[in-house]
């Protein structure tokens, strides 16, 4: 009876405990949605009900904003930023852990540092090549320092190592050479090993802010991220105006990952079984 | 890989093409002036009907505005000066006044100084003076954060006192007033955000001194009026006559709402308080309290922005000749900014001008527009130096502890640490 009471108990703990975390992290997402309904001085108000300006808000952003170009560039980009990461990055995670040898772990090391220099420190100096080299406000200028990703080609090795030798060595036998080992073999073992790194690097790539709004200098290719950053920082922002730019800015990358959730979660377990 | 070549080479041919075509334009002499501005509504159209009337008279210069966040603009700035990457900065740039100095001092050489050209002695003194440094002024003087006394017309005949009596005040004055106010209607004086140093910034100026003295020395601890504007917070503070508010909107809405009497904040506030018409008629506009100390105004200012042309412009001929047209001279330029988007900027001559002789009836049909412009001439100037920001955040750190009643020498001397710490 006692223990009856006490396991209830406990489950009412535990649930309200996972509720309580549950809606801490919807209710940004639910006052954004909201927001977006609502006019500013409500917004403001700390009004956290479906309102009526809905209309007005959608109408005043897509005037305000050329929205068809700016979510373009931010496509381009994203979508360019991820093909490009996965090819080069999990070719390199593979050649780290399948050739391995005593100067390639050095090297292995000594990309991994590179981790820990903070974007900020690297700004200026990045800024100075890319404007040597001619790049300034273009796309290009943001995809390329994307590229080369320390922490994906990390990722891949660490996902490589279950990568059974044993198929590596079959392929081998039946005479093949190591490039199509790598595109037929195993690129689609790893499948979700790719569809969780893709979500990682788009939706960095769709997100990122600060190295696009240094290198990025017109109108005509800003990204979404610097056009909300623009509209919030207005003297008086239209709350409401800047609430349906992150909801639309949210979609893709909810998009992304619900359509790849399951191959997410298995990346994230371990691929191969 | 056939098809990413497919993809991309009618791209790269478009953009090679673009680049011609580019040149070509070049080559035509047609100039394009590129600005840097933060706000959408405010000095990002205000640039575009500037750029308007420029292009009219002149038909080769076309212009370029883009607008970041004001933090953005900075940071951009900062990295594109830091860099040295000239093609990477705007030819004209906005910059806020509080951080002029800091830009203008960092960065020697970095911006074209516009005296000689532009007639400063037309502007507001104070506005000029944020833009000099050994004698050369650089940029144009744009945008002024001119304070005002707004008070609700209608809570104070309640609590009877008349428009005549709320003209000249000093701050201990306003602070009875308050008292009375709230003692007859319920309401208070004004909304204050206790992590928000605008109104000490603000009783600071007025008496003609700021967290620097004239040749950029920190100047806290024997600075009488700071230690009165201080004081007089704290006063506000223990009278109970304020309503908290938590940031910015929460402190807009303490007056949007009607839950205050009073505002004292920069003349850019104006187009939030007419927001309201229900409020219509019910508003007055008064020159800012006083301090009872030496050099005391009714005069100050809050905020501001300015207009900065770089050295390294291609278009530096134009980009001047344009800033001296238009905010240098065209009195009916801004009429139409004062209209459209509540403007005041720091040509004392735009007075003359018919929006500024207009009665506004939102006002009981004051001529705030002209009062504010009188008073625009009389705001004492500082030098706002090159730690203005951090100066800020040293006295918002200190506000609590007058909050709790610690004496306001201490205060100062905590300020004074902390501003020493961080700018070593």
């Amino acid at each position: 009876m006692t223990n009856g009471i006490g396991r209830a108990a406990g489950a009412l703990l535990t649930y309200g405990f996972l509720g309580l975390m549950a809606f801490l992290s919807v209710f940004p997402f639910l006052w954004m949605a909201l927001g977006a309904t609502n006019s500013s001085i409500d917004i403001i108000k700390g009004r956290v009900l479906p309102g009526a300006a809905l209309a007005t808000n959608v109408s005043t952003f897509f005037t305000q904003v050329n929205a068809p170009l700016v979510f373009w560039n931010s496509a381009k980009i994203a979508i360019l930023a991820t093909v490009l990461t996965l090819a080069v990055s999990s070719l390199a995670g593979y050649g780290f852990e399948i050739f391995r040898s005593r100067q390639r772990e050095r090297l292995y090391r000594a990309m991994l540092l590179t981790l820990m220099i903070p974007f900020a420190a690297l700004m200026i100096p990045l800024f100075i090549m890319m404007g040597k080299a001619g790049l300034i406000n273009t796309h290009i200028a943001v995809v390329l320092p994307t590229i080369g990703s320390a922490f994906v080609v990390f990722y891949f090795r660490q996902c490589t190592k279950a990568f059974p030798s044993e198929l590596r060595d079959a392929a081998k036998v039946d005479g093949l050479k190591e490039w199509q080992i790598f595109l037929f073999i195993y690129v689609p073992v790893m499948r979700s090993t790719y569809a969780a790194a893709f979500i990682i690097v788009f939706m960095t790539a769709w997100n990122n802010y600060l190295w696009p709004l240094i290198v990025l200098q017109s109108n005509e290719t800003k990204t979404i991220t610097l056009v909300i950053s623009s509209l919030a920082s207005a003297y008086y922002p239209d709350y409401g105006v800047v609430m349906v730019g992150t909801v639309l800015a949210t979609l893709p990358t909810l998009a992304v990952f619900f359509f790849m959730q399951r191959q997410f979660v298995q990346g994230m377990l371990g691929s191969v079984k | 890989m056939d098809n990413l070549a497919r993809a991309y080479l009618p791209r790269i041919a478009g953009l090679a093409l673009a680049s011609v075509s580019f040149l070509a334009v070049t080559a035509a002499e047609a100039k394009e002036i590129t600005i840097w501005c933060w706000d959408p509504n405010f000095n990002v159209a205000i640039m575009k009907e500037a750029g308007a009337r420029y292009t009219k008279t002149h038909p080769d210069v076309t212009f370029n505005v883009v607008d970041f966040a004001k933090s953005d603009v900075e940071q951009k700035l900062q990295t594109g000066l830091a860099s040295g990457t000239a093609d990477a900065l705007p030819d004209i740039v906005l910059i806020e006044d509080y951080g002029a100095q800091k830009y203008l001092q960092s960065f020697p050489g970095a911006f074209a100084p516009l005296s000689g050209t532009v007639d400063y002695s037309g502007f507001a003194p104070y506005k000029v003076e944020v833009m000099t440094i050994d004698g050369q002024v650089y940029g144009m003087p744009f945008d002024s954060g001119v304070t005002g006394l707004y008070y609700r017309k209608d809570y104070l005949e309640q609590a009877g006192f008349k428009p005549e009596d709320m003209q000249n005040l000093t701050w201990d004055r306003f602070i009875e007033i308050g008292q009375q106010v709230e003692e007859k209607t319920g309401k208070k004086m004004m909304g204050l955000d206790p992590n928000d140093a605008g109104l000490v910034r603000i009783i600071m100026q007025s008496a003609g001194q700021w967290y620097f003295d004239k040749d950029g020395k920190t100047n806290v601890t024997g600075n009488p009026a700071l230690k009165a504007a201080l004081d007089t917070v704290g006063k506000i503070m223990s009278a109970n006559i304020y309503k908290p508010a938590a940031g910015w909107s929460d402190w807009v809405g303490t007056f949007t709402s009607g839950d205050v009497a009073a505002v004292v904040t920069g003349v850019w506030i104006t187009g939030t308080v007419k927001a309201q018409p229900d409020q219509a008629g019910k508003w007055g506009v008064a020159p800012i309290p006083k301090l009872s100390i030496d050099g005391a105004t009714h005069a100050s200012n809050l905020g501001g922005s300015s207009w900065y042309v770089l050295e390294s412009s291609a278009e530096k001929a134009e980009a001047i000749d344009f800033l001296n047209e238009i905010y240098g001279k065209d009195i009916d330029f801004y009429q139409t900014i004062l209209l459209e988007r509540g403007a005041v900027g720091s040509l004392l001559a735009a007075r003359g001008g018919a929006a500024y002789e207009q009665a506004d009836p939102f006002f009981g049909g004051e001529k705030v527009w002209q009062n504010f412009s009188d008073w625009l001439a009389k705001v004492p100037s500082v030098n706002y130096g090159i730690f203005t920001n951090e100066a800020d955040t040293a006295v918002t750190a200190q506000l609590p502890a007058l909050t709790q009643g610690t004496p306001v020498d201490d205060v100062l001397k905590a300020i004074d640490a902390e501003v020493s710490a961080q700018i070593q």
